[in-house]
């Protein structure tokens, strides 16, 4: 035997083992921080990892993910995670966590070094932009001296226009939609498996054989439901593409609104309609904390499967693809069937919670449980309840969401903006959300109160001093403030609404001092777009009232038709039918 | 044998193999190695069997890096005929009892690339093993000569590093 053969061999084994035993931690650390880091745009520190094989377990100590948007700020961290993997699934590939425990979880922590990435961007969603900038963009420089004469000189171009925009859009939408539902109420296809199917019936009288013919017949019998079912299916979609079209209609009117504002904060004028207003006020705090929730959503929707069939990552393999095969015994490639969680909610006085998440896994159809989430804290007044629910086990991810916290101590909270108005809020606050989604749609609304409230408004931006008066002295009666958020839409298109009870303190000192001048103002800018908008609105009306009529024509003629055709049809089956004792399916139109 | 002995044992146990069927076999397993995705239980096993027979392992090593810089290329081969055996009807008896046996899941043979990388490996191994003995006798009549008299192998062979290894 010769030591040169044995010594590089046993030593490459020794490397081996060395690997393992001193540098797999510090790799499969190195690979955590760099993938949260690519998922967070921002830096990410972990103060150990620990792995063990007998028994499989993993302990992440001291995570901290900083906030791509505050670079002094943690996004989350937490002080430990343990996961104790089961062994004979480990064999099989498959990670199953049968009890998992996260815990000093804390939020928006302060971070002594800076959390910046130099290379990573961070993009805001366009709604989010929108809604932030409906306070910056509050016309109040010339609240003072209005002239109407300023509107009656001002053209609006019909091109720059959000509501003429979207009727265009719709107008081409609707074009091809009513080109694809005029092809679905087209009646020939009907006609042609009308007509197949009375042949059937002719052979199937013409049929010797009393056992074929009893088949043929129910054959007959079970075509004639399924025509008459696709036909209710088609006419359900069509009518419901009808209703959605007018549904739509109606975004022109909000667009109109809108565009009104718009030409106000042009020739820089406020808008003093409650809604825009309320959007003033409520805007930027609503905007900043949706910012933060899209983060949220955006991380989970991009680890969870949104359908039972869906993958569960994009990339299931760096190379090539993966295929899977049926198993006997079934495991979801990853789960963890229960995690207790705790931890501190709040910088100053944190309040603690604990609760425990449910569900974990990349393949929810084979687990067949929805994720489930509970989290609790109370001390003293203050009270936290947290629920979530997401379904992957359809055909789409359902998802519902509920945050309760009453009691918590409102400081510094702030409403409006430097350039047009702001208030400083103080008093006791309760939030409540609760928040839905099905596939793609979205649905959502949250109401945040303050009782015991005080008020500090700022108008540095109103220079005229009769309206800043009256402005900074709405607030003066008032003790609590309602703040309200809905959102609705899909996750693509999100559409907001927020709404604040002080937009009508706002409103009322608005209109005491300057109300029929702006009011005066508003109605010529409103005429403006009205008149702009006129022909592309009228268009979109004749196009769909008239492509409405020409539809449920059609679908009018094609129920009578087949109606018809399956009375008589189902009558002579059943005389036919009844002396061999063949049971006909039952259904009406 | 104190632990520089040791090294050199070590540096030699693994450049030692330079006759040219062992510089094929390196070259053949690098190849197959090479091809395959590195993070599965089937490269590591290949990498073993590597350093388990009389092969050049220096020259396996340089074909495993030489053939993942043309991986890409090679992926647009061994993807889809990886995914034409793994969904073949045929085999889906041998795949579906294979993907249910303990560890079997951890060599990664439900990866198209892995599979197409094996049998394409495993097809060009004896081709591949002829052209490499082919280039090393070829190498060793009439390059070796003019290599081992240039400036930078004699520059190389005065050196204390080769003088110690060759001690």
């Amino acid at each position: 035997m010769r030591w040169s053969y044995i010594i590089p061999r046993f030593t490459l084994l020794a490397l081996v083992w060395a690997f393992f035993y001193f540098a797999f931690d510090p790799i499969l650390k190195w690979a955590m921080i760099k993938g949260l880091e690519k998922g967070a745009k921002a830096k990410v520190e972990i103060a150990d990892v620990k792995t063990s094989f007998l028994p499989p377990a993993l302990r992440i100590s001291a995570l901290a993910v900083a906030d791509s948007k505050e670079e002094y700020k943690n996004l989350c961290e937490f002080s430990a995670l343990d996961l104790k993997i089961e062994g004979r699934p480990l064999l099989e590939k498959k990670f199953i966590i049968d009890k998992a425990s996260l815990s000093g979880l804390k939020f928006g922590t302060v971070r002594k070094t800076s959390g910046k990435l130099f290379l990573a961007k961070e993009e805001t969603p366009e709604f989010v932009k929108e809604l932030g900038d409906s306070s910056k963009n509050f016309a109040l420089d010339r609240a003072a001296d209005i002239k109407t004469d300023a509107i009656s000189s001002y053209k609006v171009d019909p091109d720059s226009l959000e509501s003429v925009k979207l009727a265009k859009e719709l107008e081409q939408k609707y074009n091809e939609d009513y080109k694809a539902l005029s092809a679905k109420a087209d009646f020939q296809k009907y006609q042609a498996r009308m007509d197949a199917l009375k042949a059937d019936y002719e052979k199937a009288k013409g049929e010797s054989n009393p056992l074929k013919k009893a088949g043929d017949y129910a054959k007959a019998g079970k075509e004639l439901k399924k025509l008459s079912e696709d036909f209710k299916k088609d006419r359900a979609e069509i009518e419901k593409t009808l209703a959605d079209a007018k549904n739509s209609i109606k975004a022109i009117e909000e667009a109109r609104r809108r565009d009104t504002s718009s030409v106000m904060a042009k020739l820089k004028l406020p808008s003093l309609d409650k809604a825009s207003l309320a959007r003033m006020l409520a805007g930027p705090v609503v905007a900043a904390n949706t910012e933060k929730a899209w983060k949220w959503l955006a991380i989970a929707r991009k680890y969870m499967p949104q359908s039972a069939n869906a993958k569960a990552l994009a990339n299931e393999a760096a190379r090539g693809r993966v295929v899977h095969f049926p198993r006997e015994k079934t495991w979801p490639s990853f789960l963890i069937k229960e995690m207790s969680l705790s931890g501190e909610l709040g910088l100053e006085e944190p309040l603690d919670y604990n609760g425990s998440i449910e569900g974990i896994t990349t393949q929810p159809k084979l687990y067949g449980k929805p994720l489930t989430a509970e989290i609790k804290g109370r001390k003293g007044a203050r009270a936290l309840y947290f629920s979530a629910r997401a379904d992957a086990s359809g055909d789409a991810l359902k998802t519902k969401t509920s945050l309760k916290y009453s009691g918590m101590a409102v400081n510094g909270f702030k409403l409006g903006s430097e350039n047009s108005i702001s208030v400083d809020v103080k008093g006791t606050g309760a939030f409540k959300g609760d928040f839905t989604t099905e596939g793609t749609a979205l649905r959502g609304f949250a109401v945040f109160n303050i009782t015991g409230a005080s008020f500090l408004p700022k108008a540095d931006a109103v220079k005229a001093a009769p309206v800043k008066d009256a402005l900074l002295g709405a607030f003066n009666s008032l003790n609590s403030a309602s703040i309200e958020a809905d959102i609705s839409g899909t996750l693509t298109s999100p559409k907001f609404s927020v709404d604040t009870d002080l937009a009508k303190a706002l409103s009322a000192a608005f209109s005491k001092t300057l109300g029929s001048e702006v009011k005066k103002a508003e109605e010529e800018a409103a005429k403006k777009v009205d008149a702009a908008l006129e022909p592309y609105r009228k268009k979109l009306d004749s196009l769909t009232s008239a492509k409405e009529t020409e539809l449920k024509e059609k679908l009018g003629a094609g129920e009578k038709s087949i109606g018809s055709f399956s009375d008589g049809m189902l009558k002579n089956l059943k005389e036919k039918a009844a002396p061999g004792g063949l049971k006909l399916p039952k259904f009406k139109l | 044998m104190n632990p520089l002995g040791l090294i050199r044992q070590f540096v030699k146990g693994i450049t030692t193999e330079t006759e040219p069927p062992q510089i094929a076999a390196a070259v053949a397993l690098g190849f197959l190695i090479g091809l395959l995705p590195k993070a599965t239980l089937t490269a590591q096993l290949l990498l073993i069997l590597v350093m388990a027979l009389r092969v050049n392992f220096p020259m396996a090593l340089l074909t495993i890096f030489a053939t993942i810089l043309v991986n890409p290329v090679f992926d647009r081969i061994t993807d889809p005929l990886g995914y034409a055996f793994l969904t073949a009807p045929a085999l889906a008896p041998l795949w579906t009892k294979l993907y249910n046996m303990p560890v079997l899941p951890w060599t990664g043979f439900n990866n198209t690339v892995l599979l197409g990388g094996l049998i394409f490996g495993l097809v060009m191994f004896v081709p591949v093993y002829i052209l490499a003995k082919k280039g090393a006798v070829v190498y060793n009549e009439r390059f070796k000569i003019k290599v081992m008299n240039s400036k930078l192998v004699k520059g190389l062979k005065s050196s204390w590093l080769m003088d110690w290894y060759f001690k």
